[in-house]
C-alpha cells in the first residue's frame, strides 16, 4: 500500500466538500483512497474507556457515510475507512506516514474562524507539520 | 469496519504524573485548605497532612486493581456496582457527581479572590461572598465549561511547564520563608519542630477527623494518574510508578510548605486570612512584584483542577446514561466537539447556579462551607471504592502475599479509615460551633446530645452547614436512585460479580445486558 490519498473526515460540510475533491485526486491517480476520523479523549479528565467507546462508533458511523458517498460518486476507487484514537491532527500525520501518502485532504472551513484562532484548526496544523502536500478544500457557500 | 489500525501514543511516566499532579492541583488545594487546617489542629497541620495520606495511598491501591479488571470511565461507579451491586453502585456514581458540584463553589470563589488579589483589589478580595468575587467565579465556571465543551486542550508540553512553574514556585515560596524566619525579625514567627509532626498532639478526636477530611481532599485527584494509563505500553509498571512519583512529590509539597507557611507569621495569622492564605503570606514572603507569581500559580492551579473536576463528572454521567443508570441524554456526544455535550453543559448550569444559591444562603462563609462539606463526599465514594476491590476480588486476596497487601490489606485499611472520619466527623459537625462558620446553624428544628469515644456531643439548636451540605446532598441520591430504580428496572437488576483473576479483564459490562455470574 503507497501512494494513498488521505481524507479527514468528521461529517462536516467542509469534509464532504473535501471528500468530494478526494475521491477526484483518487481517481485521477488512481491511488487508494483512506478516509480517517480521528479523536481522542483529553487525558486530564481521567478515565476514557466508555467514553472512547462512544467516540469510536460515532466515527464508524461518518465513515460508513463517507465510504458510500465515495463509492456513489465513482464505485472504481478503492475506499478504506480508518479510525484513529488519536487527535484529528495527529491521525492523519500518522495515517500519512503509514500508508505513505501522496497527499492530505482536508475540508477548509469546518470551524468558525474565531473558534478555529483558539482551537488552532486541523488545517492550519497540518500546513505547519506535514511532510506530505496538504489540499485544503473550502466549504461550500450557503 | 476495517483498519482500527491508529492507536493513541502510550502515556510516558512523565505525562502521567504531571496528569496526576495537575489534577490534584497543589497550589490551589494548599490556598483553599490552610487555614481551615490550621483552624481545627493549629501547628499540627503538617501531621494532618502526612496522615490523610495514609488512606489516600491505600485507596490508591484499589484505584490501581480495580482499573486493571475493568478500566471505564464510570470508575468507582462502575465498580461498585458490580463487586457490591448496582444500588450501591449507582449511590457510588451519585457520590463522585455530588463532590464534584460540591467543590464548584470552592474553585470558582478562589479563582475570584485570587483574581482581585492579583490586581491588588484586596479589599474586594477580602469578601469571598460578596457580589463580585462571586461575579467572577461564575463567569469562571461559565469559561471553563465552555473550555471543556469544546474541548480546548493545552499541548502536553504546556501542561509540563505550568505544572513545572506551579511546584517551583511554592518551593521557592517555602524556602524564602523559612530563611526569613530563621534570620529573625518576622513578627510571630516560630521555628519548625518534629513536634509538629505529632498527630497525638492534636486536641479532639473531633478536631483530628475534621482535619483528617481537609487534608484528604488535597490529595483528592491523584488517583488520575493510575486510572489514564489502560493503553500505556509498559502499563503494567508506568501506572504504578506514577502514582507513586506523584504522591511522594504531592506528599513533599505540602509537608514543606504548610510548615513553612506556619512558621512565618504563626498558625493563627493562617487561620485569620483562612480565604486568601497563600494571598496574604506572598506579599511578606516574596515581596511586591514577585508576590504575583505565587497568586497567578493558584490562579492556573485551581484552572486545571476545575477542569479535572469538569471533565471526569461529565464522563460520570456520561458513564452512567450508557449503563442505562442515568437519563439517556447524558450519553449524548456533540456531534462537532465530540465532548460529552449534554453532560458537560449540565454539569457547568448547576453548578454555576449551586454556587451561586450557595453565595445567598451562607453570605460570609462560602469557602468554608464548601470546603468543610467536600471531605464528606471524598470520603464516601473513595471509601466505597476501597470496600469495592476488597470484595471484588475476595477469592484472591489470600493466594499470594503481594495479593493480600495490594487488593486485600491496603483498601480494606483505606476504606475503613475514611469511613470512621466520615462517622467521627458527622458528630462533630453536628455542633455548629466547630464548623469555622461562627455559630451559623441551619435546620434550627434539630437539638440531641451525645457522647462518643469520650467526646460530647451537643447540638443546641441546628447542624452545622458543612454536614448539612457534605451529607444531606449524598442522602438525596437515596430517593432519586429509588426514582430511577422505578424506571428502569433493568439496570438494578444486575447481579454481583466476583473477579476471576487478579490480572485478568473483566467481561464487559454490556449496557442493559444482565451478565451471568456464578
Amino acid at each position: 500500500m503507497a501512494g494513498d490519498i488521505i481524507l479527514g473526515y468528521d461529517g462536516s460540510d467542509g469534509s464532504n466538500a473535501a471528500l468530494r475533491v478526494a475521491v477526484a485526486v483518487a481517481k485521477a491517480f488512481d491511488a487508494p483512497l483512506t478516509v480517517v476520523f480521528g479523536y481522542e479523549p483529553n487525558p486530564m479528565g481521567g478515565e476514557t474507556a466508555d467514553y472512547k467507546n462512544q467516540l469510536e462508533k460515532i466515527g464508524a458511523d461518518h465513515l460508513a457515510a463517507a465510504v458510500k458517498t465515495a463509492k456513489a460518486l465513482d464505485p472504481s476507487v478503492s475506499v478504506e475507512p480508518l479510525v484513529a484514537a488519536l487527535r484529528p491532527v495527529e491521525s492523519l500525520l500518522e495515517a500519512s506516514l503509514e500508508r505513505d501518502a501522496r497527499v492530505i485532504v482536508v475540508g477548509g472551513s469546518g470551524e468558525r474562524p474565531i473558534v478555529g484562532a483558539i482551537l488552532g484548526s486541523v488545517p492550519h496544523k497540518l500546513l505547519h507539520r506535514s511532510t506530505v502536500p496538504v489540499l485544503v478544500v473550502p466549504a461550500p457557500e450557503d | 469496519m476495517g483498519g482500527k489500525g491508529l492507536k493513541s501514543g502510550a502515556l510516558g511516566l512523565v505525562s502521567s504524573l504531571v496528569i496526576g499532579v495537575a489534577s490534584t492541583a497543589p497550589a490551589y488545594s494548599l490556598a483553599a485548605t490552610l487555614g481551615f487546617v490550621t483552624f481545627y489542629v493549629g501547628v499540627q497541620s503538617p501531621a494532618v497532612m502526612l496522615l490523610a495520606f495514609v488512606p489516600m495511598l491505600f485507596i490508591a491501591a484499589a484505584y490501581y486493581y480495580l482499573n486493571r479488571a475493568d478500566p471505564d470511565c464510570g470508575t468507582t461507579f462502575t465498580w461498585v456496582t458490580r463487586a457490591i451491586g448496582p444500588r450501591t453502585g449507582w449511590l457510588a456514581g451519585w457520590g463522585i457527581l455530588v463532590t464534584d458540584l460540591v467543590v464548584m463553589p470552592n474553585l470558582a470563589s478562589v479563582a475570584g479572590v485570587y483574581t482581585f488579589s492579583l490586581f491588588g483589589a484586596h479589599g474586594i478580595a477580602a469578601n469571598s461572598s460578596g457580589f463580585w468575587v462571586t461575579f467572577v467565579g461564575v463567569i469562571w465556571i461559565i469559561v471553563m465549561t465552555a473550555i471543556c465543551y469544546i474541548g480546548i486542550e493545552l499541548s502536553a508540553r504546556t501542561q509540563v511547564a505550568l505544572l513545572g512553574a506551579e511546584l517551583v514556585i511554592l518551593v521557592v515560596f517555602a524556602v524564602v520563608a523559612l530563611s526569613k524566619v530563621y534570620g529573625g525579625h518576622i513578627a510571630h514567627s516560630i521555628h519548625p519542630t518534629a513536634v509538629w509532626l505529632n498527630p497525638f498532639k492534636i486536641p479532639s478526636i473531633g478536631a483530628l477527623s475534621a482535619g483528617m477530611l481537609l487534608a484528604v481532599f488535597i490529595y483528592w485527584g491523584w488517583d488520575t494518574a493510575v486510572t489514564v494509563n489502560e493503553e500505556a505500553k509498559d502499563s503494567r509498571r508506568t501506572p504504578g510508578r506514577a502514582a507513586l512519583l506523584s504522591t511522594l512529590v504531592l506528599l513533599a509539597i505540602y509537608l514543606i510548605v504548610s510548615v513553612a507557611a506556619q512558621s512565618f507569621h504563626g498558625a493563627g495569622f493562617l487561620t485569620n486570612n483562612s480565604s486568601d492564605v497563600l494571598g496574604a503570606l506572598a506579599k511578606a514572603v516574596l515581596g511586591s512584584p514577585w508576590d504575583k507569581l505565587l497568586i497567578i500559580c493558584v490562579l492556573t492551579s485551581a484552572s486545571s483542577s476545575t477542569q479535572t473536576t469538569i471533565l471526569p463528572a461529565a464522563r460520570s454521567s456520561l458513564s452512567m446514561a450508557v449503563h442505562k443508570a442515568f437519563p439517556k441524554r447524558f450519553g449524548d456526544i456533540h456531534p462537532k466537539y465530540l465532548s460529552p455535550g449534554f453532560s458537560t453543559l449540565v454539569f457547568g448550569a448547576v453548578a454555576a447556579v449551586w454556587y451561586m444559591a450557595l453565595t445567598l444562603i451562607s453570605p460570609n462563609d462560602v469557602l468554608a462551607n464548601s470546603i468543610l462539606a467536600l471531605g464528606f463526599g471524598i470520603a464516601f465514594y473513595y471509601g466505597l471504592t476501597g470496600f469495592a476491590c476488597v470484595f471484588y476480588y475476595r477469592r484472591h486476596i489470600f493466594r499470594s502475599f503481594k495479593n493480600f497487601i495490594f487488593v486485600g490489606l491496603a483498601p480494606l485499611l483505606g476504606a475503613l479509615i475514611l469511613t470512621v472520619l466520615f462517622v467521627v466527623a458527622i458528630f462533630y459537625y453536628s455542633d455548629p460551633a466547630n464548623s469555622n462558620t461562627g455559630n451559623q446553624a441551619w435546620l434550627p428544628f434539630i437539638h440531641f446530645n451525645f457522647t462518643f469515644l469520650h467526646q460530647h456531643f451537643y447540638v443546641k439548636k441546628g447542624l452545622g452547614p458543612p454536614l448539612v451540605l457534605g451529607v444531606g446532598l449524598l442522602l438525596i441520591g437515596v430517593p432519586l436512585m429509588l426514582i430511577f430504580k422505578a424506571r428502569n428496572a433493568a439496570f438494578f437488576k444486575r447481579d454481583r460479580e466476583v473477579a476471576v483473576s487478579v490480572d485478568a479483564p473483566a467481561p464487559p459490562l454490556t449496557p442493559g445486558v444482565i451478565p451471568v455470574t456464578d
